[in-house]
């Protein structure tokens, strides 16, 4: 099951002609097989020849600043076309963007789960690199939880292999899990533990000592802001709340993958940017995240790269430009799974019955 | 309206049929319990046609009563799932006091509606002596059904409104729970009337007083119609027309309300500080310990499993002690029993009992020992506590203290191996239990499976295990003070040997097994 982070060559990416890097080609240290895929084209090459030393911690913060807010002109240059890297370029504040390439954290091939008849993820190849935000987005039904449910170990893939950071989660689960902060959907938590107990339980189980566990559980619940409701059960929480200490309790063992099933479902709003601030300051020092939403919207604003997966099938992946291809997400989602129902024949809802 | 009510409950019931097959079952044998009960009603109120009208009279009253009684009360303690809840409906615009009749009507559909009212019909029989008696029976028939069905609906939604918080659901559990145990006493009280010669006296003023109060006038009314006193007749009937106009009155209003109030909060308590967390060591084990600990604190579904530990010996020994068995050998019953118990109750299922909530285990990569230590040490730590209180309790008690070790070793054995092979069961073989947050008393949402036989079987395990300590203890007994020192080692060897087998072994499964626990936590 263990195999090379390899791009995956799904119809809209551009082939990666490097040669397959093995796996200790894709540790932190060793970029350099990589810088070659967006080398091949010309147009970018400014970035390309960009030398890993320019990695240093102001650029990153400079192009990151700047970036941070916009679609995405960063981290995912391995994705990257030749259509997009031109029109990095003309931003007038993003010439210097973050190392050119940089290591796939999380890498999918062949990845596939039946329940029964019902093919629930049929053949999905995925590549997350390190430093971005990855969004999965699908209709309802689509696989989406399946997926992302085989990555952190919860589901058992039928074929296909996951690799986390050079580590197969299915070959050598206890490395790969390490790797990785978990916010499934719809699972119960332990809610007869208060807050409290829940991320020092989950701190512990990820094996930090108690002094950590304590330390960083005061600052997620600050940066949560669950300081009032540290001390209540989780079963009295509010669906929100159980959400935002779900999400810190993922986060606590400082993990370089985070893999979150639907973070922003049910959260309010000031919490949700709240959070997206968090995230967004986790990618910039190098962390990943991987999430899936219904909201289309959140998706295109925060997300470097999406995929869109329907009926268990990869319908698309890339940076989000490529993507949305001059449109919005939505509009190009509702294109890919399908179209729009048309709205006819319902005219007697324009006319009131009382 | 009230038809396509009707119609609504009848697809639900339909509908009932169109789930798994081992549900279906269930539905089937509990239908087929329903009407024999019903059958068996029948017949013996039509033999009561022929009994002497103070027999039928006490007969038919009291069990009246009891039955009135069960429609009030049952829903209360165990949170009927209410398929037609008046809140259900609130968006419809319907007219309050339709609503409310239509939601009544509609509870002649089902397996207790159809039993009390073939019941209440076949009282018609009993009383068919003479014609006003006869008229009063159905007149009473009539009563009795719309009294117990209202009834029922009333309380169905007090448990469904006023009881809905998730801690007043728990507590009502150990509440009736406590009810059923403090029901013993008046058992042994009963037991002890002389029913040869008081028996039939007692029921008849039982039912006197009975027949006077709501619970039973209907009931009786035809009944003194048969014996001819036609005032305290109409007067009966009267007290049971009142008391269903009362439960009209409450049933609308209490839809009124319903309609109008929002969901009841619950009262949010707060717990200071990490609690168990801050006292057991900062590693998996301990953690998990810690959880553990606090778990079978604050949750009804193990505070129930504990409550039982100490009732089981108890209600044992008393029906042993009624059978004629010596004090002396009885006294070494409790602390292993007690010890089975505790080894036994949540632990060998403890998996399930986390729920999906295991996949914080799955996801954090635990090792599976530590998840297997730290989910035995609340019950071992009990268990240490019981052998190391009762077993010199138990010894002075039987006048023996040489027969200690013996009593320690089996006792510790009997704690050992239920722990060890509740390790491997836990993950081998989980099976559907109370979901968190349900009634202790619920039932699970799905139904058995071939893993609760394997757990069954496992219990023969157990008493394997411990024989050769027991025997020991039996020669010990017989021959003296050397063979109790045997059964001490013996026992204690064995169990700690199974003990760590169990934890290594059920550790493993719980490794290669995460994702198929956390799919069977999902079904359930």
């Amino acid at each position: 099951m263990d195999q090379e982070p390899e791009a995956p060559e799904t119809d809209l990416q551009v082939p990666a002609p490097s040669a397959a890097p093995t796996p200790s080609a894709a540790t932190a240290g060793k970029p350099a097989p990589r810088k070659q895929a967006p080398a091949k084209s010309a147009a970018a090459k400014p970035a390309a020849a960009k030398p890993p030393a320019a990695k240093s911690a102001a650029a990153k913060s400079a192009a990151k600043t700047t970036a941070a807010k916009t679609t995405a002109p960063k981290s995912t240059a391995r994705l990257t076309t030749t259509a997009d890297t031109p029109k990095r370029a003309t931003k007038p504040r993003a010439p210097k963007p973050r190392a050119p390439k940089r290591e796939t954290v999380l890498s999918i091939r062949g990845l596939s789960k039946r329940f029964g008849d019902t093919v629930a993820v049929d053949e999905i190849d995925l590549a997350v690199t390190a430093g971005s935000i990855f969004g999965i987005v699908g209709p309802n039904g689509a696989g989406k939880t399946t997926t992302l449910s085989m990555v952190t170990g919860l589901v058992r893939p039928d074929s296909g292999s996951i690799v986390v950071h050079g580590v197969g989660v299915w070959a050598n689960p206890a490395a790969a899990k390490r790797i990785m902060g978990v916010l499934p959907d719809r699972l119960r938590l332990f809610d007869r533990l208060t807050g409290a107990q829940l991320l020092y339980y989950s701190g512990v189980l990820r094996g930090l000592d108690a002094s950590t566990v304590r330390e960083r559980s005061a600052d997620l619940t600050t940066a949560f802001g669950l300081e009032d409701a540290a001390d209540r059960l989780v079963a009295d929480y509010s669906a929100g709340m159980t959400k935002k200490v779900a999400l810190a309790a993922a986060m606590i063992h400082s993990p370089r993958l985070l893999v979150l099933d639907e973070p922003f479902e049910s959260v309010d709003p000031v919490s949700a940017a709240n959070i997206i601030e968090i995230l967004q300051n986790y990618t910039k020092a190098g962390g990943t995240v991987v999430l899936s939403s219904h909201s289309m919207d959140l998706i295109q604003r925060i997300c470097d790269s999406v995929a869109i997966i329907v009926a268990g099938r990869l319908l698309a992946s890339g940076t989000m430009r490529k993507v949305r291809a001059g449109a919005s997400l939505e509009d190009r989602f509702v294109e890919l799974a399908g179209g729009r129902k048309a709205a006819e024949g319902m005219e007697w809802l324009h006319s009131f019955s009382d | 309206m009230v038809a396509q009510f009707l119609g609504l409950k009848l697809r639900l019931l339909a509908n009932l049929f169109r789930r798994s097959p081992w549900q279906v079952v269930g539905i089937v044998l509990g239908l087929i319990y329903g009407l024999g009960i019903a059958l068996w009603l029948v017949v013996g109120l039509a033999a009561l046609r022929f009994a002497p009208v103070d027999f039928a009279r006490a007969a038919v009253v009291v069990a009246g009563s009891v039955s009135v009684l069960g429609f009030l009360v049952l829903p209360l303690l165990f949170g009927v799932d209410d398929v037609l809840d008046p809140r259900r409906f609130s968006l419809f615009g319907i007219p309050n006091r339709r609503l409310a009749g239509a939601l009544a009507v509609s509870a002649l559909v089902g397996v207790p509606s159809l039993v009390i009212c073939v019941v209440a019909a076949a009282q018609i029989v009993t009383w068919s002596r003479s014609f006003v008696a006869v008229s009063f029976a159905v007149a009473s028939a009539l009563l009795i059904v719309a009294t117990c069905l209202l009834g029922a609906r009333v309380t169905t939604s007090v448990a469904a409104f006023l009881l809905a918080t998730r801690r007043l659901r728990e507590t009502t559990g150990l509440i009736a729970l406590i009810a059923l145990v403090s029901i013993s006493p008046v058992v042994v009280l009963l037991t002890g009337v002389d029913w040869q010669r008081n028996g039939l006296a007692i029921i008849e003023s039982l039912a006197n007083v009975l027949g006077w109060t709501p619970l039973g006038a209907a009931w009786a009314a035809p009944a003194d119609a048969a014996a001819g006193e036609f005032g305290g007749a109409l007067l009966k009937l009267l007290v049971a027309c009142a008391f269903l106009g009362l439960l009209w009155l409450v049933w609308q209003a209490l839809v009124d309300w319903m309609l109008t109030t929002g969901q009841r909060e619950s009262e949010v308590r707060d717990y200071a500080g990490l609690g168990w967390f801050s006292r057991m060591p900062a590693t998996p084990a301990g953690a998990i310990a810690a959880r553990s600990i606090t778990y079978w604190m604050r949750d009804a579904r193990y505070r129930v499993a504990l409550v039982i530990v100490p009732i089981v010996p108890t209600v044992m020994i008393l029906i042993l002690l009624v059978g004629g068995v010596p004090g002396r050998f009885l006294v070494l019953l409790p602390v292993p029993i007690m010890c089975f118990f505790l080894a036994w109750s949540t632990v060998h299922n403890d998996v399930a009992y986390d729920n999906s909530a295991i996949w914080l285990h799955v996801v954090a990569g635990t090792p599976g020992w530590a998840d297997r230590v730290g989910r035995l040490v609340p019950a071992l730590a009990l268990g240490i506590l019981v052998i190391g209180v009762g077993t010199p309790v138990c010894a002075i008690l039987a006048g023996d203290w040489s027969m200690l070790p013996s009593l320690i070793g089996v006792s510790g054995c009997v704690l050992l191996c239920g722990l060890g092979l509740s390790s491997i069961m836990s993950v081998r073989f989980p099976y559907p239990t109370v979901r968190p947050g349900d009634s202790p008393f619920s039932q699970p949402q799905s139904s058995a499976t071939a893993a609760t036989w394997m757990q069954s079987l496992t219990v023969l395990a157990v008493i394997a295990l411990v024989a050769p300590s027991a025997i020991l203890a039996f020669l010990g007994l017989e021959f003296g003070a050397l063979w109790h020192f045997a059964s001490l080692g013996a026992g204690i060897v064995i169990g700690l040997v199974v003990l760590v087998i169990g934890i290594a072994w059920g550790g493993r499964i719980f490794e290669s097994r995460g994702p198929e626990l956390l799919a069977f936590a999902l079904r359930n």
